[in-house]
């Protein structure tokens, strides 16, 4: 299926592992640095934000800190390059800012679902994008909120359930298409296979489609671009990649689907300097790195005369099976091609170097 | 009686003894000859030559060539001395049965000898291969191994020279606005107070007051890009709701919804029911093996039904539920039988039998389920107890409510109903 050969194939190379004495449920660079940020949960039932400096072979411990609750997930992507503000999202359905200099009092909290946040992403900051710095929460009541920094306790767009309806975890969620001020895409991803893209501007439901199992991650491949690819990871070892430049009437989006092992797919995770390659984790433990190639047309009329998208092809470039844990958080350094850092359930963090990267 | 060869001819060096000894048109292979250290024997039936040689010879390096009608012997002699003649002279047959003996037991001996050297040689011979495969993979091995680390080591390189870059590059950008620094410093202090009171005081009304004029003071003080964009910024969105639906729940749904422990329970019942055969009937000796088995019956008793001979299949039902009375799917059927044949309280019985053994109700027996309903609901209303028919034939309609025939038969059933009470 690939087109590379053996010896050009990128290699991911295990450059540090670190042991830790709690749960890690997220794992993030911090941006411009080489420091590393882990939360998870300790075993007494808190929660605990740990900050590691790579230096050399390993990892050094710059700092900790203990939080009441446990923390289930974190992001940089709405705050500004200097002050580099922590998002998280706890157990409790709290979604808290941090100063990460000053971490005793939040910056920014709020008591945002009745249950826990399940995923958290933010867009705007960073010197990436346009627009206002926004963040967005998945959590297990079935609601979607997008949160401004600057306004307190309500969220300025909230995607809740009809009244009435039994709710559906909300798994994932995922901001996009953020190419100007105006224009917004939040993409959330339920237990019941259910993937479902608003439209920030219009505040309406733009698309909705069901993928049958349980969706664990969904990414867009960039954020701050017109919406290109949408890569939804679910349980049962699919993944399926949306072309969403097109969007047919009735069709929705093309796309393509990839089953990968029998273990759930936890995380998909696009390489911030090429939008065309992600790795995906799964729960045997294993990384997949994957390439997309795109079709010769990108899309096409179908017989009543509208435009319809055509999918590409996806192809490995490599795996390597890390542990025997499931892999739960990806993230990749946006200042260094190729380095990455993993957490697993077998209670440790690992920081992989992806080589050969430019030949793809 | 061998013929003996007697036509051979010899001649001798101090050394070695070549003798020549022609075949009269005899084939002969390397197995006829027989040669020890002082015996040689040609034996080509019918026939015969022996000798008991003069003196020892060295019957390892001897060699006998077979060519051209004759076997031309080379006999290389232990100890350097002319002979006198070819054979010993005067010698008896029992010398002659002795020496033969001995020259027997000493070839098997040597036999033996030769094989267990050639055994040990080729035990070697694998050892020696073996280490040397194990050897060539360990290198291999090595090899990769050193790839990898070096590939390792030039990466970890790259990274510190990286991680160094970015050292340098924040320290040049902080130099030159130390000055601005301390400034910079006492700002993000003030702006942290603030913050700090904010969340202290929460105070919606004034929030968003009190943060533009600290933004715009920042924006004039310092030099950093960004912060011109924070001016920029648009407003906070207006909030707004966005309603969603959810896809309706479709069997075979994720695993954790799925009735996992029911279906387990159902297929346990299953399997204790097919191991669970009534064993003391007497009676039940004379009947063929295949006639014991209760699904045999069971397929039997489903031909005969097809066929219309009710009464036959009947009886590989009840036959069956002798033999194994706890599988449902016989109850069922026999209910069917007893349709056809109106005995309709019998029909009842089994199907409720049938129901009873269909718990725990699971998806795996909705289609078992649905008809035992029916059955019972036919029976019933051909007992014109039309309120009890109609009973099972919603709880049919309630596992599967697409199907048109019971939603035509139920509504027929209600208005009969309504029909005798009108006319009652």
């Amino acid at each position: 299926m690939s087109a590379v050969a053996g010896a050009e194939r990128p290699q991911v190379v295990s450059h540090v592992q670190q042991a830790l004495s709690y749960t890690v449920f997220d794992c993030k660079w911090v941006p411009r640095s080489a420091r590393l940020l882990c939360l998870g949960s300790a075993a007494r039932g808190t929660g605990l934000v740990q900050l590691y400096e790579l230096r050399g072979a390993r990892l050094e411990l710059l700092r900790e800190i203990e939080k009441p609750k446990p923390i289930k997930c974190g992001t940089f992507g709405a705050t500004s390059l200097q002050q580099r503000y922590l998002a998280t999202g706890d157990f409790d359905g709290n979604l808290n800012i941090w100063n990460l200099e000053a971490p005793e009092i939040p910056v920014y909290s709020v008591k945002g679902h009745k249950e826990i946040i399940n995923s958290i992403d933010g867009v705007g900051g960073l010197g990436i994008g346009e627009g206002a710095p926004e963040i967005v929460t998945g959590s297990r009541d079935g609601t979607v909120k997008v949160w401004d920094p600057r306004q307190k306790d309500t969220p300025v767009a909230n995607m809740e359930p009809v009244q009435g309806e039994s709710k559906r975890d909300c798994w994932t969620v995922a901001f996009g298409n953020a190419y100007n001020q105006e224009e917004r895409v939040v993409c959330a991803g339920y237990d019941n296979g259910d993937i479902k893209l608003f439209d920030l501007k219009t505040m309406s439901l733009r698309w909705e489609t069901n993928i049958k199992n349980g969706v664990c991650s969904v990414e867009f491949d960039r954020k701050d671009i017109n919406m290109n690819k949408l890569v939804a990871t679910s349980l049962e070892g699919k993944f399926h990649v949306f072309d969403m430049r097109t969007q047919h009437p009735t069709k929705g989006f093309a796309s393509i689907s990839e089953k990968v092992q029998k273990s759930t797919i936890w995380q998909v995770r696009h390489l911030p300097q090429n939008r065309d390659i992600f790795m995906t984790s799964g729960g045997s433990g294993s990384l997949h790195l994957w390439k997309y190639e795109y079709p010769a047309q990108r899309s096409k009329k179908d017989s009543e005369g509208s435009e319809m998208g055509v999918a590409g092809s996806v192809s490995l470039l490599q795996n390597v099976t890390l542990s025997t844990q499931p892999i739960s958080s990806l993230d990749w350094s946006p200042d260094k091609k190729g380095l990455c850092v993993c957490g697993a359930f077998d209670q440790t963090v690992r920081v992989l170097i992806v080589t050969k990267l430019n030949k793809i | 009686m061998p013929l003996w060869l007697r036509e051979h001819s010899w001649r001798q060096t101090l050394t070695a003894v070549y003798l020549s000894l022609p075949l009269r048109g005899a084939r002969a292979t390397p197995a006829n000859i027989f040669c020890t250290e002082q015996y040689l024997k040609v034996s080509i039936p019918p026939f015969l030559f022996e000798a008991i040689l003069y003196a020892p010879i060295d019957d390892t390096n001897s060699t006998a060539k077979i060519g051209n009608g004759n076997i031309f012997f080379t006999l290389y002699k232990k100890e350097p001395a002319m002979w006198d003649s070819l054979t010993l002279a005067n010698a008896d047959k029992e010398k002659l049965q002795h020496v033969r003996e001995n020259a027997v037991l000493k070839a098997h001996e040597k036999a033996k000898e030769e094989t267990e050297a050639k055994k040990i040689t080729k035990q070697e011979h694998k050892n020696y291969a073996l280490e040397a495969t194990m050897k060539l993979e360990e290198a291999e091995r090595k090899r990769i191994e050193d790839l990898k680390e070096k590939e390792r080591q030039k990466v970890a390189k790259e990274l510190e020279l990286w991680k160094n870059q970015q050292k340098d590059a924040d320290k040049y950008k902080n130099i030159p606005k130390k000055g601005e620094l301390r400034q910079e410093i006492e700002e993000l202090k003030e702006k942290k107070n603030e913050k700090m009171d904010k969340t202290r005081i929460p105070n919606e009304g004034t929030s968003k007051a009190r943060l533009k004029p600290t933004k715009g003071c920042h924006g004039s003080c310092s030099m950093f890009s960004e912060n011109l964009k924070e001016e920029q910024l648009p407003a906070p969105r207006s909030a707004a709701t966005i309603k969603v639906n959810f896809t309706p729940r479709v069997f075979p749904t994720a695993l954790r919804e799925s009735r996992v422990a029911e279906e387990e329970e159902w297929l346990q019942k299953q399997a204790e029911a097919r191991r669970a055969i009534n064993s003391d009937l007497s009676e039940l000796e004379d009947l063929k093996e295949e006639e014991k088995n209760p699904d045999w019956l069971k397929d039997k008793g489903n031909k005969m039904f097809a066929m219309g001979n009710y009464l036959a299949a009947v009886n590989a039902y009840n036959l069956a539920v002798r033999l194994n009375n706890r599988l449902p799917l016989l109850y069922l059927n026999r209910a069917a039988c007893h349709l056809k044949l109106r005995n309709l309280h019998k029909a009842i019985e089994d199907s409720s039998k049938a129901l009873e053994l269909l718990t725990p109700p699971v998806p795996d027996n909705e289609n078992a389920r649905v008809k035992a309903y029916v059955r019972r609901g036919t029976a019933f209303c051909q007992l014109e107890l039309y309120a009890e028919g109609l009973q099972d034939y919603e709880a049919a309609l309630k596992i599967d409510p697409k199907n048109k025939n019971i939603e035509k038969d139920a509504e027929k059933i209600r208005h009969l109903i309504q029909g005798t009470l009108q006319g009652s």
